[in-house]
């Protein structure tokens, strides 16, 4: 028996033993994958196969869109997406433990849930959240 | 592999293998991030010491914090990251000019500073800290890492976190700050709107401009569309194609010509083609 | 024993075992999921869909699956290599890695080891699942950013803040199934569901999930990243290949996790639906009959994904961005703290519980309507000279229009009189081309 026999179980180690388990056999696999179209595939040179797709076009030597720079709404959306993305995972321990807190913890989350609105109402306002 | 059964003073086979797995992969990572020449295979080098961290938490019993580490920093924050480094460009080159006076003078005294401080942290843990053991009740109070850390929050420390709370807000302004561009809302014309005003004439044509002609000669949006008469639509022509074109002609010939300017930042590209 | 327990008396061959099983069945749940994608979304469009390949064509995803490897690899020039190479990989790991963490039945005997079938119950089971949607955000963008093309940079750019931005939805819409089970564990999820499903306990919560869902994997109709008429194929735009077929793998996988994730946490996981549960005290829940029904009520999200792909247009970003963040995420916290605020109370026990209930009800009516009251374009004033559908100016012919049947009502010599007439017309505008 490789696994520990112990009646304390999530003190183990053990417990993570069948995720790496997975994420070994899924590395392997998609490696194994991305490794066998290059071997078993044909290859046979042409020069407009090495040009990226730009729809039969000469691949335009400018860089992309507006000079190789993304629309700055992405950095909001990914800066939003930490501000709620923090909001959820403290209010994933509150949850499990909601009961326990009772009247206090509503009071509690009450107050998180309205600061972070706030903000969210500022960003919301200022039209942060509008994509053209 | 006995894992649980040893004495809390020793370190288990497990974690010691865990550690010596996910250890120098996280300092790999930060050696790589440091080291590497493109911006985003640093951001990558960056994310593998974030999930290095994340599994050896897990490892220390902290199965809560271990997960948050992989949702929120190698998700969240390594993902912002890897958006302002495509918001840059990616064909951006590192500028060599400081623009902030006397930086290395402060990275070098900073850098002086943190490394006393995990010395002094280091040294504490190893002198002082008393022994608490892994086994996950005693470290988590009896009642399971979740719980545990959902009540000492929401009790013990509630002021530190209604404290982050504050500090969310502003993360928000600040981007909003930085990022926002003063687009007017408010002034934006409907697509109706946009129709009614075509029609009235107050664009050049009521209709958008002609398709290039890919589905009469060719698969290439280059070729233009032909009018009834047979000549060339001159509206269906992209002005970007068209100068690509152009340009690559003119570069061509002033090369052929021998007047051309020498090898610039792209000389690299058509290099490449040739080497295959 | 506690179904930990039960996960850590796991031989390792055990795990082997399972752990080949959830890689088998992510990979036949895709090969199934396209063929059926493609009969349904043909039969939705009445045309026969994928009919050469075995009996009425249902073979054609084995096909597929074998073909692809024996596809040429083409790799553009401006590809960054490395990335390049990594990124199918980044995406491929986390679709099945969540698997792991999803009850797929209860305690059963396999080569007389007693188990679960569950691959591991952590205690921070749900985490994981989000863990690995984050981390197979990487698998788009990085794609998008190596191919160095501008197609793919910007479906990868597009499926990634899309991604997020219903993470956050899906996130949150956990969280009040999380307040009634008191754990994050998802066999925890599962057992505390034996009284009662939460989908129609926490409804909010259920259709914000089921919503967010869709615009996480990326499907219809919220597929931008590939939307075909503006960005070719998106962000796989420069993969061939088996580097193609492991994005579609990873794709398609992900979809059966939300799917599967979606029972674990609303419909009741593996448990026997409600009729059938009466039955021999509750016989059709023990073994592994579960299975059967985990997999129908899985199975069923997934024809919901592929009835969504055939009936519904495909928004727009701005559209999608707003659902996203304007309304899924404001309700969602909205009813977070209205469902804190019921448990609070009725632990206090003041009140009783259907008073509560109907007060959240209309509460909750009130705050839902005032979320789309919110301004956020003028209304567009009323348009009193538009063209009516039927009654105006222009010859429409009736709604309820009968065709008369040609046989009864047109004599014969008329009738092909007027056919060659046609006949003669089409011959007519031949010659003339």
């Amino acid at each position: 028996m490789l696994v520990a026999q112990s009646s304390d179980v999530s003190s183990d180690l053990g417990i993570y033993l069948p995720l790496v388990v997975m994420f070994a056999l899924a590395a392997a696999f998609a490696v194994f994958s991305a490794l066998l179209g290059p071997l078993v595939g044909p290859s046979r040179y042409n020069r407009a196969k090495f040009q990226a797709y730009e729809c039969g076009i000469e691949p335009s030597p400018q860089p992309v869109v507006g000079g190789g720079r993304v629309p700055v709404a992405y950095y909001l959306t990914a800066m939003l997406f930490i501000l709620f993305d923090i909001e959820m995972v403290f209010l994933y321990p509150f949850a499990v433990s909601a009961d326990v807190l009772g009247l206090f913890g509503l009071v509690e989350i009450f107050l998180f849930i309205a600061t972070v609105g706030f903000a969210y109402a500022y960003v919301w306002r200022r039209g942060g959240l509008d994509w053209n | 592999m006995l894992l649980a059964q040893q004495g809390a003073a020793t370190v288990s086979t497990g974690e010691a293998v865990s550690f010596w797995v996910l250890g120098p992969l996280a300092l790999a990572g930060a050696l790589g991030m440091i080291f590497a020449r493109n911006a985003v295979h640093s951001a990558l080098f960056l994310v593998m010491t974030m999930l290095s961290l994340g599994c050896i938490y897990m490892v220390q019993q902290a199965p809560f914090l271990g997960f948050v580490q992989i949702i929120v920093y190698t998700g969240a924050i390594m993902m912002l990251f890897l958006f302002v480094l495509m918001l840059v460009g990616r064909d951006a080159s590192d500028s060599v000019v400081e623009v902030l006076r006397g930086q290395r003078l402060w990275a070098g005294v900073l850098g002086v500073g943190l490394a006393v401080l995990i010395t002094g942290a280091v040294a504490r843990s190893l002198i002082d800290v008393t022994d608490q053991g892994l086994a996950a009740d005693t470290a988590n109070g009896g009642r399971g890492n979740v719980a545990n850390i959902g009540q000492l929050i929401f009790s013990d420390y509630l002021f530190p976190f209604e404290l982050t709370s504050a500090l969310l807000i502003t993360a928000a302004v600040g981007a909003m700050v930085l990022g926002y561009v003063n687009r007017e809302q408010r002034g934006r014309r409907t697509q109706k709107e946009l129709v009614e005003a075509r029609f009235r004439g107050e664009h050049d044509r009521p209709s958008p401009l002609p398709g290039p002609g890919v589905f009469a000669t060719a698969n290439s949006v280059a070729t233009p569309a032909l009018l009834p008469d047979g000549s060339v639509a001159p509206e269906s022509l992209s002005r970007l194609i068209e100068s690509t074109t152009a340009d690559k002609l003119a570069a061509e010939r002033e090369s052929v010509a021998g007047t051309g300017p020498a090898a610039g930042t792209r000389a690299l590209a058509p290099g490449k083609e040739e080497s295959r | 024993m506690t179904r930990a327990q039960l996960l850590a008396d796991d031989p390792l061959w055990l795990i082997l075992i399972k752990a080949v099983a959830l890689l088998l069945l992510g990979a036949l749940a895709t090969m199934a999921m396209i063929i059926l994608e493609r009969k349904i979304v043909a039969r939705m469009q009445h045309r026969p869909g994928p009919n050469r390949v075995g009996p009425n064509g249902w073979f054609q995803s084995i096909a597929d699956a074998i073909k692809l490897p024996f596809k040429e690899q083409i790799i553009p020039d401006t590809a960054d290599r490395k990335v390049y190479f990594l990124a199918p990989i980044i995406s491929t790991i986390p679709a099945f890695l969540a698997f792991s963490v999803i009850p797929f039945g209860p305690e059963v005997s396999i080569f007389g080891e007693r188990t679960v079938l569950q691959l591991v119950d952590l205690p921070v089971g749900v985490l994981v699942v989000l863990a690995c949607s984050s981390l197979g955000v990487y698998g788009i963008v990085l794609a998008g950013w190596a191919s160095g093309s501008p197609y793919p940079l910007l479906g990868g750019l597009r499926s990634a803040a899309q991604v997020i931005s219903y993470e956050i939805a899906m996130g949150l819409s956990i969280v009040a199934v999380i307040l009634y089970t008191g754990s994050l564990s998802t066999g925890d999820i599962v057992d505390a569901q034996a009284s009662g499903w939460y989908f129609y306990l926490l409804i909010p919560s259920f259709l914000i999930y089921c919503v967010s869902m869709v615009g996480e994997t990326n499907r219809a109709p919220f597929d931008l990243p590939e939307a075909e008429s503006e960005l070719v194929g998106g962000f796989h735009t420069e993969y061939s290949s088996m580097k193609f077929a492991l994005f579609f793998l990873a794709e398609y996988v992900n979809m059966v996790i939300v799917s599967a994730f979606c029972t674990t946490l609303f419909l009741g996981g593996y448990m026997a639906p409600w009729p059938v549960s009466l039955i021999g005290d509750n016989y059709f829940n023990t073994g592994w009959w579960p299975l059967l029904w985990f997999f129908t009520k899985t199975w069923f999200f997934l024809f919901v994904f592929i009835w969504l792909r055939g009936t519904l247009p495909r928004m727009r970003y701005d559209q999608f961005m707003r659902l996203g963040w304007k309304i899924l995420v404001p309700a969602n916290l909205v009813w977070i703290v209205l469902v804190v605020a019921l448990r609070a109370f009725r632990n206090e026990a003041e009140i009783s519980a259907t008073t509560i209930l109907v007060a959240g009800g209309i509460v909750l009516v009130v705050l839902i309507g005032l979320s789309f009251l919110l301004p956020d374009r003028a209304a567009p004033d009323e348009d009193s000279d538009r063209v009516p559908v039927t009654g105006g100016g222009y010859p429409i012919p009736p709604l309820d229009l009968v065709v008369p049947d040609k046989d009864a009502a047109a004599p014969r010599r008329v009738r092909r009189k007027r056919q060659t007439a046609s006949v003669g017309a089409g011959a007519e505008k031949e010659t003339e081309q």
